[in-house]
């Protein structure tokens, strides 16, 4: 109200134009509020996960720690660091490497096949006319919002007939419901973008359409590619109903899993819980630090990935 | 016309010989997402609704029958069930509204120039980068009833006398849940209105000072007219991942105390694997399902309004 006021005046008359610069101590100050909403949550979480579980226990809490630790890091590593502690958590952080490494395949299989996918189906919207591609379009994104709830007793049956229950295949699969309709989408879109002289000059050459696909076309789409893999890596290394349904054993446990067992473990020691949350999100936010432009892009042109 | 040649061309190319149309070689290339999403989605939503119509319990089996909409009737006629829409229709009413609210700030500030802009924008990455596995542990952390930070910040400003237990209470369980989801879902929302705001001409701005139009008429009648479609995409965005919410339940409050934060979601994942009440669990993920619908509709349509689906 008050920045209104200010500029109004302003506006009109240039009477106070030595006034207080209202509008730039709103803006500056809300810049900070929203940068402290930000940091602040996290920033605590990193900052238990450098302390002694006894100082992260201590009332009222410590905001630094006296004496940092990496200790809870280590213990994903090494689970003998803990000593007698190592049942905190359901013994989770034992499981941890071997969990990140099944959220790494994962995800790594569900990128890599939503690339192949979204291509291909990809340019046939973008560069075929052929009867139903608006129904078709449409089917995609519809399914796009199929809530995971309404089908996950069903895949769960169906995956248990086929005994792949507790395999990461299973895993794969159902990752393939919410990422196929969304890379179709951010493909053909993509696609749309890339101008035609491309394929005419690969013609002349007398490629075949395998050949211009891998040749030609798709390293020029390289950055739409790159997206698209990464929207599907990242939805699914944080994926947790399906993981949460479809696991049993550390033969297909995941790293959402194991964070989840921190969580609801009311025995878990808050030091532990924190760095395996930490632990969590470094690649995904390695991942989208690097690609800030494709990420800000992709939400942009496709607004579906909520 | 130039994408047949292009076939054409592909099929003279190193002796491919197999003649297809244009429309067949489409629908060849969209066959593996066909596959995906008919294996994979559209049978098991018909198994779903099929199985919905059945008394079917994992512990016993041999009951298995065909009862029609009982189901349905059991699950609507049962006390939790309204309670449940109406904690559903709470929670993703005030996330709509919180994420609506504070991704317009977000965005507004993102969008000028200062110093911390850069900042401001690699940052709202973050919640977006967490999954809402993480972001629950986080909230867990803070709102812990002993050495949490919130009770440490409240008590040491004497905003509050004793240490609460936030997850806990009735009043402050819901508010819980819905902070933690703003959190989460905020930069997405935030990050479709700023690409809005940048895509509102200059000259427009320019215009409106040569009118000499102040701050609010101006955001009015420039910039909001520019910002509906993106506010309506982030309203339906919000609302349907409100609707589905499970994670964020399930870690934060497990749906308590009592069944206060048991949201449509909950009650469905607890019905079908924890009470292993197939038939009637479905029934409520249908319920889930018919919502979104409701709201899919309206999405579609406004998507194919903007020309995002075009032939």
């Amino acid at each position: 109200m008050a920045a209104a006021t200010s500029v109004r005046r302003r506006g009109f008359g240039s009477t106070l134009r030595y006034g207080v610069p209202w509008r730039g101590l709103l803006i500056h100050g809300a810049s900070i509020v929203f940068i402290l909403w930000i940091v602040l949550p996290f920033g605590w979480l990193v900052l238990t996960s450098l302390m002694t579980e006894a100082e992260s226990l201590s009332v009222p809490p410590h905001w630094i720690p006296d004496y940092i630790t990496f200790d809870n890091y280590i213990a994903f590593v090494d689970p003998t660091i803990l000593g007698n502690q190592q049942l905190a958590g359901g013994g989770a952080a034992q499981g941890a490497a071997r969990a990140m490494l099944n959220s790494t395949i994962v995800a790594l299989s569900v990128a890599i096949l939503n690339m192949i996918i979204g291509s291909l189906a990809g340019y046939a919207f973008a560069r075929l006319h052929f009867r139903g591609s608006a129904l078709l379009l449409m089917t995609y994104l519809a399914t796009r919002m199929v809530p995971a709830l309404a089908i996950m007793v069903s895949l769960y049956l169906i995956f248990q007939t086929f005994a792949l229950l507790d395999t990461l295949f299973a895993l794969i699969l159902s990752y393939l419901t919410f990422t196929v309709p969304y890379s179709v989408w951010i493909m053909a879109s993509y696609f749309r973008t890339i101008p035609r002289d491309l394929e005419d000059a690969a013609r002349v050459d007398r490629c075949n359409w395998i050949n211009m696909m891998l040749r030609v076309f798709l390293p020029v789409a390289s950055p739409g590619l790159v997206a698209c893999g990464m929207f599907a890596f990242m939805s699914s290394w944080g994926e947790f109903l399906y993981a949460l349904l479809f696991t049993s054993t550390l033969n297909s446990r995941t790293m959402p899993i194991v964070i989840a067992s921190f969580v609801t473990d009311v025995t878990a020691s808050p030091t532990l819980m924190s760095a395996g949350g930490v632990l969590a999100v470094l690649l995904p936010l390695g991942l989208a630090l690097i690609f800030q432009r494709l990420i800000v892009s992709g939400i942009t042109a496709g607004a579906v990935k909520g | 016309m130039a994408a047949a040649e292009t076939l054409a061309g592909a099929r003279s190319g190193r002796g491919a010989r197999i003649e297809l149309s244009e429309g067949s070689f489409a629908y060849l290339l969209n066959l593996p997402a066909i596959l995906a999403i008919v294996l994979l989605v559209a049978y098991p939503i018909a198994d779903a609704f099929w199985l919905s119509l059945h008394r079917y319990n994992l512990r016993r089996p041999e009951a298995y029958a065909f009862v029609g909409l009982q189901n349905y009737l059991d699950v609507f006629t049962n006390d939790q069930f309204l309670a449940s829409l109406g904690v559903t229709l709470f929670f993703t009413f005030w996330s709509t509204v919180g994420v609506l609210v504070l991704a317009l700030g977000m965005a507004l500030v993102a969008n000028e120039h200062i110093p911390q802009r850069p900042l401001l924008r690699a940052l709202i990455l973050l919640p977006w980068a967490m999954s809402g596995v993480v972001t629950a542990l986080m909230w867990k952390w803070i709102f812990n009833p002993n050495a949490g930070a919130l009770n440490g910040i409240l008590h040491s400003l004497g905003l509050i006398g004793n240490y609460r237990s936030w997850l806990m209470s009735p009043d402050t369980s819901y508010l819980a849940i819905v902070t933690a989801n703003v959190w989460n879902t905020l930069p997405f929302s935030a990050l479709v209105l700023l690409a809005g705001l940048q895509a509102i001409p200059s000259e427009l701005y320019d215009a409106a000072k040569v009118d000499r139009a102040s701050i609010w008429p101006r955001f009015r009648h420039v910039t909001l007219p520019w910002l509906s479609q993106p506010i309506l995409i982030v309203l339906i965005v919000q609302a349907l991942g409100g609707i589905r919410i499970f994670d964020i339940i399930y870690l934060l409050t497990g749906g308590g105390p009592g069944y206060q934060t048991t949201t449509l979601g909950f009650a469905a994942y607890v019905t079908s694997f924890i009470t292993t009440d197939i038939g009637r669990g479905n029934a409520w993920s249908y319920t889930v399902a018919i919502l979104t619908l409701l709201i899919a509709i309206f999405y579609m349509k406004l998507l194919y309004g903007r020309g995002d689906i075009r032939t």
